[in-house]
């Protein structure tokens, strides 16, 4: 009795929570089955669903689309490339801070975390002056490092974690076996924090495929502009073919949705290890 | 194989020294134990011999060679821990083939030296699984393959039954014993354990506080224990101690303590010295009325089946004795006892020094 009452109090909970969070996708998708009448008429469901959106928006036959598989491609390779990258320095530092024990290591870790005091935002004009230093602007590359920079802090300090509950004893018998420190890396270590590395991977490249703000100041050229940025320019019309937006929105967050699904398990585990004593 | 030698070893953690000027040889395939109540360092010496912890004064040689500036894997010698560190990503296979992988051996002579492990610690069956797929005893035996395979000049084992229960214990005992006859290959072997100690040692160091209290055989240990600490470290049920005055009157001796009970002594000691009077529970003889005899009184009678042992009161004293076979006595009954003097330890009551012989 007890057991069904918590039971219904958490359905009570949980089906706001559902559509509160699911409102809007559905929404999303009711526009993105919807002609650009219909879009607007506030029914339930379009008396004529449609697939011809997807067409439209596969095809690149709108003017704000005329990129849409180049910019499709560009989120990737950034996403992608901001993943791995994240993934070297963040397990290269933890493992150098945690198992070789490097002087300094903690403090270095403490004052990448310190970053997270101050809003991406306000970061983005530094940013954005660093770059032009560097002579990055307008590259792909520009961006690939911001979002590497951001991400890295957390990514390090997740794999750390991670890292101080490998037993001691297996690096010493490592040591003793003949392992070089970099030997102990590839052989001991990364195929140990592997779950650790998926979650921490999966964030970072999640993190990159998400932003918006970095992306629209680092990039410019249509060509080599994100699709998040791409899609802000539908706003920049009088007339927005909101139905293409929703469709090209839905289609976005589609690439994530599955990730998430496909390590969901490494995702859980990986994110909260070491957030508890155990 | 190869002799080793600590030469006025010291160790400190920040200002604690741990390991106080130690020195003692090793020989040439000796199986020596390391033995002392917990804390007393005797990890941190083995692991100064592995290599993995700094010698802060004093050197280590192996075979002849200083090693103290020497790297773990160029020190030809195999660690097993207390919690084994098998690499969970690997299979027994791997685990046990992984130091000569990465010595670049090739991969016929890895395969072949792993199998001759196997076949020795009869792995063979298990070869393919991984360690979480194995039993507490079964990895032990991984983490000594691991360790035969390379064929080392030295074996170190810091408490590598403590994780096993008590049967397993007594079996791996006996397992590690046997392979040290067949291999000879030098072992220091680190144990709180002093039945582990006793039973499995050539020679023992008996460790208290960072320094040595003593090194010899099982049995010089037992007999002759040059201090108290000794005396009281080794030796199960634990040898009998009581404090008194030495009384010396011609050719006879007793230690009387303040209860006023006189304990028969042997040579050794200056009349009205203050001494520790020791004697093992197995050295106490029941005997009749009529002999000079110490008086007590049984409080606990505890049948193990071959023996039995009795806790009893003499004097002020709790003491207890071993006795064989079974006994009809029950609490409360008064008996006595004769102590034959060569059985019994005296020790300086200040310095718990072995006063002669
Ligand atoms: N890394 C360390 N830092 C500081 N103190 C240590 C360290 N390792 C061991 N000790 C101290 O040294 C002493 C001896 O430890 P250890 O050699 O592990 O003892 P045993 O193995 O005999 O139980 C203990 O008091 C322990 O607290
Ligand atoms: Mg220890």
């Amino acid at each position: 009795m007890k057991r069904l009452l918590t039971e219904a109090r958490l359905v009570l909970i949980g089906i706001p929570v559902a559509i509160w969070t699911l409102l809007p996708i559905y929404h999303m998708f009711l526009f993105s089955i919807s002609t650009k009448e219909e879009a607007f008429s506030g029914e339930l469901w379009p008396a004529h669903p449609t697939l011809r959106n997807f067409g439209i928006v596969f095809r690149e036959q709108n003017y704000f689309l005329n990129h849409f598989w180049r910019q499709f491609a560009n989120s990737l390779l950034i996403a992608v490339a901001v993943g791995a990258i994240t993934l070297v320095v963040a397990a290269g530092a933890a493992f150098s801070i945690s198992r070789l024990r490097t002087r300094g290591g903690r403090l270095v870790l403490n004052c990448a975390l310190f970053t997270y005091f101050i809003p991406a935002a306000f970061l983005a004009v530094p940013m954005y002056k660093a770059m032009g230093t560097y002579g990055l602007l307008n590259t792909q590359w520009a961006l690939i490092l911001a979002m590497v920079t951001i991400a890295s802090p957390y990514a390090i300090w997740v794999l750390k974690q991670a890292s101080d509950k490998l037993p001691w004893e297996l690096d010493e018998a490592a040591r003793i076996d003949g392992a070089s420190p970099l030997q102990l890396f590839r052989l001991v270590y990364l195929p140990l924090i592997a779950p650790s590395l998926v979650a921490v991977g999966t964030y970072a490249l999640l993190l990159a495929w998400n932003e918006y703000l970095y992306a629209f100041l680092l990039l410019s050229n249509d060509k080599d502009i994100t699709l998040p940025v791409a899609l802000g320019h539908f706003l920049s019309a009088d007339d927005s073919p909101w139905e293409l937006l929703m469709t090209t929105g839905l289609i976005y967050a589609l690439p994530p949705a599955a990730i998430y699904y496909a390590f969901k398990r490494y995702m859980v585990t990986g994110l909260t290890a070491g957030a508890v004593k155990s | 194989m190869a002799p080793v030698s600590f030469n006025n070893v010291a160790k400190t953690f920040g200002s604690t020294e741990v390991i106080r000027g130690i020195s003692f040889d090793i020989r040439d395939g000796e199986f020596m134990v390391l033995v002392g109540p917990s804390g007393c360092g005797k990890s941190t010496l083995l692991r100064m011999l592995a290599g993995l912890e700094e010698i802060t004064a004093g050197t280590i040689a192996i075979d002849g060679r200083v090693v103290n500036h020497v790297d773990s894997k160029d020190r030809d010698i195999a660690m097993v821990f207390q919690s084994y560190a098998l690499y969970p990503h690997m299979s027994v296979r791997d685990n046990m083939g992984f130091s000569l992988r990465l010595r670049r051996a090739e991969r016929s002579e890895i395969d072949a030296r792993v199998m001759r492990a196997a076949r020795i610690l009869n792995l063979e069956p298990y070869l393919d699984r991984y360690p979480r797929e194995l039993s507490g005893g079964q990895r032990q035996r991984v983490a000594m393959g691991r360790a035969i395979v390379r064929d080392p000049k030295v074996f170190l084992f810091d408490e590598p039954l403590s994780n096993l229960d008590a049967k397993l214990r007594v079996q791996m005992r006996s397992e590690i014993k046997a392979l040290h006859q067949r291999l000879k290959t030098t072992t220091v072997y680190v144990t709180h354990d002093q039945i582990e100690a006793m039973t499995m040692a050539d020679r023992i160091v008996v460790m208290h506080d960072g320094a040595i209290e003593q090194i010899g055989t099982p049995l010089e240990l037992y007999d002759r224990p040059d201090n108290l600490f000794v005396a009281q470290f080794i030796g199960s049920p634990a040898m009998n101690v009581v404090r008194g005055t030495l009384r010396r009157t011609g050719g006879a001796a007793h230690v009387e303590t303040a209860d006023g009970v006189r304990w028969p002594a042997g040579s050794g000691g200056v009349d009205g010295q203050g001494v520790a009077y020791g004697v093992r529970p197995d050295h106490l003889e029941l005997v009749g009325g009529g002999e000079p005899a110490v008086p007590g009184e049984i409080v606990v009678v505890e049948p193990t089946g071959s023996e039995t042992e009795l806790v009893v009161r003499i004097g002020d004293a709790q003491i207890i004795v071993e006795t064989h076979g079974r006994t009809t006595l029950q609490p409360g009954d008064t008996v006595g006892f004769a102590i034959d003097p060569a059985n019994v330890h005296l020790f300086d009551q200040a310095s718990g020094a072995r006063l002669a012989p």
